[in-house]
């Protein structure tokens, strides 16, 4: 059997009507931040609870926007995990300022307890990630953020439809970002991200900064960026908007599957701590294995397209060199980044193939001798 | 109240997209078919086919032009401290792109071609100058080959902003093969253009093109090292397909841009108060924009508009005199040329899908504004 990791092929099996729409705009020519963007905008912000939603050019890009606009750049640091994808730290860097890493906890999301000691007269912000789809303590980051005056952005790149107690996450920041990315849990046909905030003004600065800071056709008001969300794709967006709880609601179920499946598989394979109230949406489904790298080549020797999600931390990446980090430095991250395994869980996952995965993963650990 | 016998809108994709729908759709298609949305095949063919249009070992593909100016600058290792010099009088992107790397841009005025003066170069050289960015604005090419020796000169790299200018050519070359690197837009309104954001990058130095397609990719060398922190910008395979399909059809609807500035270069030449545009010789154009000198421009464009012909301006307020560009410290007076065309210029629609009637229509509405055939104002 193969359990393949995409499912783009069987997402988009039925093409017919997403061709209709794009065909409409090919008519129209209504490219470049036209009607459906502006629908798609507004159903988003519904969708997250939250009065207004800036489309652009990608997740990355929303983090990039979010932190400019806001003021940070040279000479800031910003406080994040190592326990994150590139872009997280990309976007930090992209605005100038210095990425500042606290470690993560045993849920993959920054350990709010560990961020005041990073803390130094440059912090300007904190980018809390809500990794994997589970959602950072943003209370707990909240009281330290309003402590120091630190600037809050929620990366919630992979969290779409992600609670702590029927809070969605997106509401705790200034502004959070979202990527629509082909593989994330609400997905269009190519790069684009959002931008929620509660900020009437932040949400006009950012139309203009994401639009050459035109306010006008003619007059510019500030040298802004060209990152919009393309109409097309928010075309393709506003199809699958309506299916984002049905996609949550199961890959939550097959995440528990899984859980009970490998409950008894510890210490070998370890679930992270489910925190009590926390609405995790699974876009990736990681536990951390014992012979990580074997399980891995087992699996997909056997057609199971599991994957890891990331094996260098970001302090260790060539990037972070003049950083100043060594190994050592975030423990969790790394034991983490050593240990991790991503199992297909989407949406579109057979029965069968949830339990030829698990049969997989039990027979590796129980059935077969350590190489 | 005048009742326009003809509509002319200033661009029509519509017709641009009509006769080629059921190819444009296929290309879709076969992208959801193949599934590879983030940089997939045909964002590499996209790619190979504009290195060879452009004469360019090599074509990297980005989420906008204006993307394709702030990597250019990125690769090339611009940021704070450094100086480059540009003009004032293109879309404010030219000089957006060099604020964003924390660099500072440095104007130079522009001669009747709209197009960078390379006698002002020397002028405002200094030790921190680094890169030259000319426009090839409306289409047509810059005077690069004192562009491109005063660079050599003083050693600076040369960022072509060829935003508007696809397959032009200056002296045989095509613009984008010229200048350390190249950048496109594939903006829905430029010459060759997608259904959304994209822009693409030319070069012929291999190292720079390595650098620029990590920068793209957020710095990822591979899926898992990333090298440098960069931010995200990749062209959409998606567009890439759609753009393929067009590629098929840029040469021949360029040369009905050319044939449509050629028809309106005799059909208004001549009338007082009018000033076609400069024809250099061993420069090929391609009109992205039509852009005349008018006098009492103001009244003529709305004169254009009462005859149903939709005119633009492109642009009306030099950069330096904008609100944002202020903190520049230039003042009014410092670029006499471009402040002066800002004052007169006037595109009028020069799309491939107009018709002839169309331009006659437009181009005979002008010439009654001023008089000509026999019918004052």
């Amino acid at each position: 059997m193969r359990v393949p990791f995409s499912y783009l092929d069987r997402q988009f099996a039925d093409v017919g009507r997403y061709l209709e729409d794009i065909e409409g705009l090919v008519r129209s020519g209504d490219f470049t931040l036209g009607k459906p963007l502006l629908e798609f905008e507004r159903r988003f912000a519904d969708l997250c609870g939250m009065p207004y939603a800036v489309g652009v050019g990608s997740g990355t890009d929303a983090i990039v926007l979010s932190l400019r606009i806001n003021g940070v750049g040279p000479g800031d640091e910003v406080i994040t995990t190592p326990t994150t994808f590139v872009a997280t730290v990309g976007a930090i860097a992209m605005t100038g300022a210095t990425p500042v890493f606290v470690d993560s906890t045993d849920g993959y999301v920054i350990d709010p307890a560990k961020i005041e000691a990073a803390i130094t007269a440059r912090t300007r912000a904190i980018v809390p990630v809500h990794y994997t789809g589970n959602v950072a303590d943003m209370p707990a980051i909240m009281e330290v953020a309003r402590r120091h005056h630190l600037l809050v952005v929620e990366d919630a790149c992979q969290a779409i439809g992600g609670m702590i107690d029927g809070r969605p996450v997106g509401t705790w920041g200034e502004t959070a970002c979202f990527s629509l990315h082909p593989l994330k849990n609400l997905n269009v046909w190519g790069d684009g991200g959002v931008i929620v905030t509660r900020s009437t003004a932040l949400a006009e600065q950012l139309r203009l900064y994401r639009n050459h800071g035109l306010v006008n056709r003619d007059e510019v008001a500030l040298f802004g960026y060209n990152s919009r969300f393309d109409t097309l794709q928010a075309a393709v967006g506003l199809r699958l908007l309506d299916q984002t709880e049905f996609i949550t609601e199961r890959r939550i179920a097959n995440a528990r599957r899984f859980d009970e499946a490998f409950k008894d598989l510890a210490p070998l394979v370890r679930i992270p701590t489910r925190r009590q109230g926390v609405k995790h949406v699974y876009h990736l489904y990681v536990v951390q294995a014992a012979r990580r790298d074997e399980l891995l080549t087992y699996l997909n020797r056997h057609g199971v397209e599991a994957k890891v999600h990331y094996p260098i931390p970001m302090h260790l990446q060539p990037a972070s060199r003049s950083l100043g980090y060594q190994e050592g430095d975030f423990p969790v991250s790394e034991e983490y980044s050593r240990t991790a395994i991503t199992l297909p869980a989407h949406q579109h996952l057979t029965d069968a193939e949830i339990a030829y995965t698990v049969e997989q993963v039990r027979t590796f650990y129980l059935e077969r001798p350590r190489e | 109240m005048i009742t326009p016998t003809l509509k002319i809108p200033y661009v029509n994709l519509a017709a641009q997209h009509a006769p080629i729908r059921a190819e444009l759709l296929e290309a879709v298609a076969g992208v959801i078919d193949r599934g590879d949305f983030i940089l997939g095949a045909a964002v590499h063919d996209f790619e190979s086919r504009v290195g060879e249009l452009v004469d360019a070992r090599f074509a990297v593909g980005v989420n906008s032009g204006t993307d394709a100016l702030v990597l250019a600058l990125r690769a090339l290792g611009l940021g704070a401290g450094d100086e480059v010099i540009t003009v004032p009088n293109s879309f404010v992107a030219s000089t957006s792109c060099i604020m964003l790397v924390g660099a500072r841009p440095i104007f130079v005025d522009v001669r009747d071609d709209y197009n960078m003066d390379p006698d002002q170069l020397e002028r405002v050289l200094t030790p921190r100058t680094k890169a030259i960015l000319p426009v090839h604005l409306t289409g047509r090419p810059a005077d690069m080959a004192p562009i491109m020796d005063f660079a050599r000169r003083h050693r600076l790299s040369v960022i072509e902003d060829c935003a508007q200018a696809a397959l032009a050519e200056y002296r045989g070359r095509p613009v984008g093969s010229m200048g350390t690197v190249g950048c496109f837009s594939l903006h829905p309104l430029k010459t060759l253009n997608a259904c959304g954001d994209g822009g693409v990058l030319t070069t012929n130095d291999e190292s720079v093109a390595e650098h620029l397609k990590i920068l793209r990719n957020i710095g990822l060398q591979n899926r898992n090292d990333c090298v440098i922190w960069s931010g995200n910008s990749r062209l959409d395979t998606l567009q890439a397909a759609i753009l393929l399909v067009k590629l098929k059809y840029v040469g021949a609807w360029t040369e009905k841009r050319r044939a449509n500035a050629a028809f309106y270069d005799d059909a208004l030449g001549g009338i007082e108060g009018v000033q076609t545009p400069v024809n250099r010789p061993n420069v090929k154009a391609v009109y992205h924009t039509y852009v005349i000198q008018a006098d009492r421009r103001d009244e003529l464009k709305r004169y254009l508009a009462d005859h149903g012909v939709e005119t633009g301006i492109h642009y009306p307020i030099p950069v330096h005199l904008q609100t944002v560009g202020q903190q520049l410290g230039y003042v009014a007076g410092a670029f006499p040329t471009a402040e002066r065309q800002a004052q007169r210029i006037l595109s009028l629609p020069v799309y491939p899908e107009l018709e002839r009637s169309e331009l006659e229509y437009v181009a005979g509405t002008v010439r009654r504004f001023y008089g000509v055939d026999g019918a004052p104002r």
